[in-house]
Order: C-alpha cells, then sequence, then structure tokens
C-alpha cells in the first residue's frame, strides 16, 4: 500500500510539474515526427546523396582521363566536375549517420586548409594510407583544389607536373587515388541509406536522446555552428585567432568560389529547416512546421519567421562579398565578420530557442583542446 | 582597581570586538598580489620551478614528435644527464641545456612520502622512463598504422589524430598527466608546505629573527615556500599576480586548476588557492607560523580537489565516448588516458592534517589495473570506470555530476 501511496504521489507531482510549465501548449507528443523523418529521408537526403553519387562518378571519371592524358581540355574538364561535385557536397554535408560516423566522411571530403607539403610528401612517396586519421588533411576536395589550381601559378606549369615532371606519373596516380575514394565514400554511404538506414531512421521516431530526431537535429545544428558558420566564414575572418587567416578559406587555390560554396551549403540549411524537397520547390514537414505546430513565439514573434528571416539577413550580409574570400578577408574582413556576426544569431535562434521548444538536449560540447 | 588594570580590561574589550568585524591592523591581511621585499629588495624566487616546468613541457611535447625524437633523447629530456651520467644538452632552450637541475630528480621526491620509501620513489621515477621507452619501441614504430585491438597505431578523435598503445593508451597524455602529480603536486603538498620541510634545521629561529640565507635577500623558509608557488606559477605571464591567464601559462598544474575553476561548480578555487599562497608567505614574514600552516591545508585541499575532479571528468567524458554509436574509440581513448594521469596522480594528493593521500596508492594501482587490464581500453567496460569514478568522488566533497560538465 505504501508503494502504491508513492507511486501515486509521484504521478500527482509529475502531472502538476507538467502543466505547470507547459501550461496550455500542445503536447510535442502529439505531433508526427515519423512524417518529418519520411520527408528528411525520401525527399531531401536521399535524393541528395544519390545526387551526390552521380556528380562523385562523374568527378572519377574526369579524373581518370585527365590522368591518362593530361592536357589543358581534360583539366578544363576534371576542374568542372570538380567544382560542381563540391558544390553538391555541401548538400549533403550535414548528414551525419553511424556509417558517416564510422568511415569519417566528412573529415576525409573536406578537411581543410590542405597540407600541401604532406600531399607532396605522399607524392613523392608513391605510398600511403589514406585510411589513416593523420591523413585527413591531404584529400578530398580540398587536395583536389591544391592539385587542380595550386600546384603552380599557370596552367601550362601545373600540367608540366602531370607530364613532365619528376613524379609524373606519382601525380596522375594521386588525382586518380583522391577521386576514387571520394566517390567509393559516397557510394558507402549512399548505399547504407537505401539498403537498411532509411528503415531504421524512419522508424526511430521517439523522442529520446538517442531518437533519430534528435540526433540529426544535433547533428545539423553542430553543422551549422562549426562547417558553415565557423569554417567557412569565422575561421578565415579571424574571428577565434584575432588575425584573419586567408589560408584557411574553403577552396582557396581556385580562389573565385568560396562564396559560391558558402552560399550552396547556407541554402542548404535553410531548405532542410523548411522541409523543401531536395531540388524542387515542394515543401514537406520539417522543423519549421514542428515549431508552427508548438506555436513557438518568441519575443512576440513566430520563432519560424525569426529563423528564416535570419537565414535571410545572413544572406542578403553576404551578398555584398567578393566571391573569393581570400580577397574578401585580405581587403574587406569586416565584411566578413558582419556576416559571420548575422550566421552567429542563428545559432542562438536554432541552439537555444528551437531547442528547448522541441525539448532536445545538446549532445555535443566545446571540445576541450588538449 | 587601578587605572592600568581598568585600561587592560578595556583594550582587551576593545580587542574583542574589533577582532569580531574580522579587519583589524592586528590581522595579517591576504596580500592581492605575491610580491615580498627586504630592503627594497624583492625576497621571491622560485627559478628553479619555472625551469622544472619548462623541461617538462620539452619533453611532453617530444612524446609525439615523430621526426626528430628518440629514446635516448627523450630520456635525456627527463633526467637532464646522458644515459652514463654526463651533461646532456638535450633541451631547444639553451638554458634549459645550462641548468643542472632535471625533472627526474624531483618525481616523487617529496620529504613527506618518500625520504623513508625510497623504493617506491625509484619505482615511480622509472614508471615514467617505461612510458617514454614503449612510446619510442611501441607506438613510434607504428605511426602510419591503423590502432586495433592489440596493435598500436593511430585512431582518429574527430579531426585529431591520437597515437596509441596496443591496449588503446597515449603515452604521451600518461606521462604528462602522471607530472602534474609526481612532480608539482607531491613537491607543493608533501613538501614545500610541509612543516618537515619549511621548519626543518634553524629554519624557525632564523625566519623569526628573519636571518637571511649567505647572499639572497630571503630566509629559508620563505624560499621553500616560493617553491612551493613556483610549481604553479612559474612559467605565469604576471608571476605576482598571475589568475589573470590562469589555464593559458603552461600544459601541467596551471593549466588544470584554470579549467576546473572555469567549471561554475567550483568557481572561485583558482582565487582560493593564490590567496593561501599569498596569506601563507605573509604569515612567514610576520612569523605567524599557525596562520602558515592553516593556509597549507587549504592549499592541500583545493590541488588535491583539482586532480579529483579531472580524474572524474575524464572518466566520464571516457565513459560518454564508449556508449555513442558507433562507439567513440578514438575521443575515450584520449580521454581514458587523461584520466589515467590525473588518477596516477592522486597517489601524491594530501588530505590536510594526516600523512595520507585521499586515495591509498594500492587503491589507485587497482584502478589503474582494472584499465589495463586484457584488451586495456578496447575492451574496457563501463561499469568498471563508473565504479572507480564514484570511489574517486566519494573521496571528495564534489558530486560526479559536478565534476562531469
Amino acid at each position: 500500500m505504501k508503494r502504491y501511496l508513492f507511486l501515486f504521489l509521484s504521478v500527482s507531482l509529475l502531472v502538476s510539474s507538467c502543466t505547470e510549465t507547459n501550461p496550455s501548449g500542445p503536447d510535442p507528443d502529439d505531433f508526427d515526427r515519423k512524417a518529418i523523418l519520411e520527408n528528411w529521408a525520401e525527399n531531401i537526403i536521399i535524393p541528395a546523396l544519390t545526387d551526390f553519387s552521380q556528380k562523385t562518378e562523374s568527378l572519377k571519371t574526369a579524373g581518370n582521363n585527365f590522368a591518362e592524358n593530361p592536357s589543358q581540355q581534360a583539366l578544363e574538364a576534371l576542374r568542372d566536375e570538380w567544382k560542381t561535385g563540391y558544390l553538391a557536397w555541401q548538400q549533403v554535408s550535414m548528414f551525419e549517420t553511424p556509417k558517416t560516423m564510422e568511415i569519417r566522411f566528412r573529415n576525409n571530403l573536406n578537411i581543410y586548409p590542405v597540407d600541401t607539403a604532406k600531399v607532396k610528401e605522399n607524392i613523392g612517396q608513391g605510398e600511403y594510407n589514406l585510411n589513416l586519421p593523420s591523413q585527413i588533411d591531404q584529400q578530398g576536395f580540398p587536395a583536389l583544389d591544391y592539385l587542380l589550381y595550386g600546384l603552380a601559378e599557370s596552367d601550362s606549369e601545373i600540367l608540366a607536373f602531370y607530364n613532365s615532371g619528376e613524379n609524373s606519373s606519382d601525380y596522375r596516380n594521386y588525382v586518380v587515388d583522391l577521386v576514387t575514394r571520394i566517390d567509393s565514400l559516397t557510394d558507402i554511404v549512399l548505399n547504407d541509406w537505401n539498403s537498411s538506414y532509411r528503415h531504421e531512421f524512419v522508424n526511430n521516431s521517439g523522442n529520446g536522446a538517442n531518437s533519430s530526431i534528435d540526433m540529426m537535429v544535433n547533428d545539423y545544428i553542430f553543422y551549422y555552428e562549426k562547417n558553415l558558420r565557423a569554417g567557412k566564414i569565422g575561421i578565415p575572418a579571424g574571428v577565434f585567432s584575432g588575425t584573419p587567416l586567408p589560408q584557411n578559406v574553403e577552396g582557396v587555390y581556385s580562389r573565385e568560389f568560396s562564396k559560391e560554396l558558402f552560399l550552396e551549403s547556407l541554402t542548404a540549411t535553410q531548405n532542410f529547416f523548411n522541409g523543401k524537397h531536395f531540388n524542387s520547390e515542394t515543401t514537406g514537414s520539417s522543423l519549421s512546421n514542428y515549431l508552427d505546430f508548438l506555436n513557438t513565439i518568441k519575443n512576440g514573434t513566430d520563432l519560424t519567421q525569426l529563423i528564416n528571416q535570419q537565414f535571410e539577413a545572413s544572406r542578403t550580409k553576404a551578398q555584398n562579398l567578393n566571391s573569393s574570400f581570400v580577397d574578401q578577408v585580405e581587403t574587406n574582413n569586416s565584411l566578413m565578420l558582419q556576416t559571420y556576426d548575422e550566421l552567429q544569431k542563428n545559432v542562438i535562434l536554432m541552439k537555444v530557442d528551437m531547442l528547448q521548444a522541441l525539448n532536445i538536449n545538446v549532445d555535443y560540447v566545446d571540445a576541450d583542446g588538449d | 582597581m587601578n587605572l592600568s588594570k581598568s585600561l587592560l580590561i578595556l583594550a582587551a574589550f576593545i580587542f574583542t570586538i574589533s577582532c569580531d568585524t574580522n579587519n583589524t591592523n592586528d590581522e595579517i591581511a591576504t596580500p592581492d598580489s605575491y610580491e615580498f621585499t627586504r630592503s627594497g629588495q624583492s625576497t621571491v624566487s622560485f627559478s628553479g620551478q619555472t625551469t622544472r616546468i619548462k623541461m617538462a613541457t620539452e619533453l611532453s611535447v617530444a612524446m609525439t614528435d615523430f621526426d626528430n625524437s628518440t629514446e635516448e633523447l627523450l630520456l635525456e629530456m627527463y633526467r637532464n644527464e646522458t644515459a652514463n651520467g654526463g651533461d646532456a644538452n638535450p633541451y631547444s632552450d639553451a638554458d634549459l641545456n645550462a641548468a643542472i637541475k632535471s625533472v627526474k630528480s624531483k618525481v616523487a621526491a617529496s620529504t613527506d612520502f618518500f625520504s623513508t620509501n625510497t623504493a617506491t620513489s625509484v619505482e615511480l621515477k622509472n614508471q615514467f622512463e617505461t612510458w617514454i621507452s614503449a612510446q619510442i619501441n611501441e607506438v613510434f614504430p607504428n605511426q602510419n598504422v591503423e590502432a586495433q585491438p592489440g596493435i598500436a597505431g593511430q585512431i582518429a578523435d574527430g579531426t585529431s589524430t591520437r597515437y596509441v598503445s596496443a591496449k588503446g593508451f597515449e603515452y604521451n597524455q600518461m606521462l604528462a598527466k602522471g607530472l602534474i602529480g609526481a612532480l608539482m603536486a607531491d613537491q607543493i603538498l608533501n613538501n614545500y608546505v610541509s612543516v618537515s620541510v619549511l621548519d626543518a634545521g634553524n629554519n624557525v629561529e632564523e625566519n623569526t629573527a628573519k636571518v637571511t640565507l649567505d647572499g639572497k635577500a630571503y630566509t629559508n623558509m620563505e624560499h621553500k615556500w616560493d617553491e612551493a608557488y613556483g610549481y604553479l606559477f612559474g612559467v605565469s605571464q604576471n608571476k605576482a599576480k598571475p589568475l589573470a591567464t590562469i589555464g593559458e601559462d603552461d600544459d601541467f598544474l596551471n593549466e588544470y586548476v584554470g579549467k576546473v575553476n572555469s567549471d561554475p561548480d567550483f568557481e572561485g578555487i583558482a582565487q582560493e588557492i593564490f590567496d593561501a599562497y599569498a596569506l601563507g608567505r605573509a604569515a612567514i614574514v610576520e612569523n605567524d607560523y599557525d596562520l602558515r600552516d592553516e593556509q597549507a591545508t587549504i592549499l592541500r585541499n583545493r590541488i588535491s580537489t583539482v586532480l579529483a575532479v579531472r580524474a572524474v571528468y575524464y572518466l566520464e567524458s571516457g565513459i560518454n565516448a564508449l556508449q555513442e554509436t558507433p562507439t567513440n574509440y578514438g575521443a575515450a581513448f584520449h580521454d581514458l588516458s587523461e584520466a589515467y594521469g590525473f588518477m596516477f596522480s592522486l597517489q601524491f594528493s594530501r588530505v590536510p592534517n594526516t600523512d595520507d593521500s585521499y586515495l591509498t596508492k594500492a587503491e589507485i594501482d587497482g584502478f589503474l589495473a582494472a584499465l589495463e587490464e586484457g584488451n586495456g581500453l578496447w575492451d574496457v567496460q563501463v561499469e568498471t570506470l563508473q565504479n572507480i569514478s564514484t570511489s574517486i568522488a566519494s573521496k571528495f566533497n564534489f558530486t560526479i555530476e559536478e565534476a562531469a560538465n
């Protein structure tokens, strides 16, 4: 009897505390979370990954063609595929799964700045294991950026590395190894979604720390905060170092694409928030309508609206940036800093206000750096 | 009642009142700066501690310098002498090469714990050499091998690469975090703030009479206390007012006093430590040895607490990484290697007013053996780590939750 009494007391306490903290608002449990997961998987993640894998396939082909005959034409074709692939990558980089963690997908495809000395060391030795953790800054899109644009000032000098230079065959092999690896890692991730993970992801629709929504939203905000806000803008602008670091710009050797890469990533994160289908104007269930369902208001305004306005404010600010962030940082860094500030405002709206409304805990902390 | 007697009573009365207000000229104030002078000359000196922290820093960095480090070089950095006992010049800093001091001579070398326990002292000194040799002979040859259970090599921890032993340990972390206890904490808590050292020989008489050491501006007792201070603040940017940069000045005790202080649950601990040092030193100047010893009890408790908080913090971080999907071995190994070093360091902690460490050497050896068992960190159980974490926290006045965040 005592035990029942205790149970009754705790239940009533629980009930009263619930109603106190959420007097009249809708219950997050009443929302169809599975619909969000289906929309993300079916209409955003898998189509974006499928598209990306087609582009990595083309990149691989162009890389092989270039290695067979390193002509000016083949170089330009490879550069085109590299750029196309790099832009498509911005649409999928944010989506973490156990598989992407296991194969360290993002770290293997897009760690910059590339360590050019070690790239040359690999090529010089002709022997390397790109699967080693210490090799993450010697491969992927940034290493190709260096090999296709950064080896020398002029195209003819760059081509000489592949045609007549001392290790020209090693240079060609290295390009082939990089494009092959990008493509095969992408296939692993896409196959995992198509074979088993889609089902697992959609059906893990509860609301605990290990549920699909909680994990995906954490990964999404982590990506926005670390890779988009800090990696693409804050670090090169010197927000964390005090002095600008132009060598840390994404696509530093091709130089002219850094803004495009950034804007693509910004659009991808906003589209994900709004549940916008990949490569389409249609929208489906996502964080925006989840917040709308919960009627989340901050300072009298709808939170969804505030977050979208902030995405727009960031984009508007970024429109004024030079297409090359290297040039931007070196000529007028304050515009970069202003863009960073706009991006930062959405960290607060999403990481604090949105997560609170959705009752999701942040599952990562800033590494303690030692 | 005559006049002088009434005056005496009145004086006593005033004294009592003013004591209550806790602010009189009779009390020794806590200096806000660690600056002490005699006849216009500074009496503060701890250059030997600065030297040893710098030597330990070079050694710690060289542990992962795959291109330049050899076993001979690392052992020379630890001993500051050659294998034959000759003069060695292993450091990049010429001042360190010129110095005759060494890290090894002050490892597990406190008067209170080791003056009559040389067997253990030698064992602990040699432990660091074992880690150094294993780093060179086990980890270095596998620099470009992927680590697996039973195979040393590299493993990813986010964008960082960690180099681990066959059992998943980073010897460089064990060495660095182990020195925080074996060198810094042991010398401070069990040596330089100890009555056995402060009051040795004629120190009390000489300090009371302000008889300074030959050619120096300070008394021996003052100097001993300063040496305790130097093991925490010896490389601080502003050595007299070191708290503005606490945590940034070295990779050893200073760094972790700073880290613990930045946890809201322990905010203010750095100030408490500084105040105890400064007031203890002022007490020595004023010959107030009871007040000095009260400050020593504060240092012993707070600095021991820093070691324990970090041990629990890294154990909990390691547990979290092991529970990720997929298991985040790289992060876990890094955290647990640091935890190993801090646990090792806890045998040099000191319970105030006793002769004991907070955890016995046997208890700590048990924890470390549990981590090393079988394939080591590759198969250590979360429950094992949780039990260790609970055991450590239970000896201190904090909870696992307070330490973990």
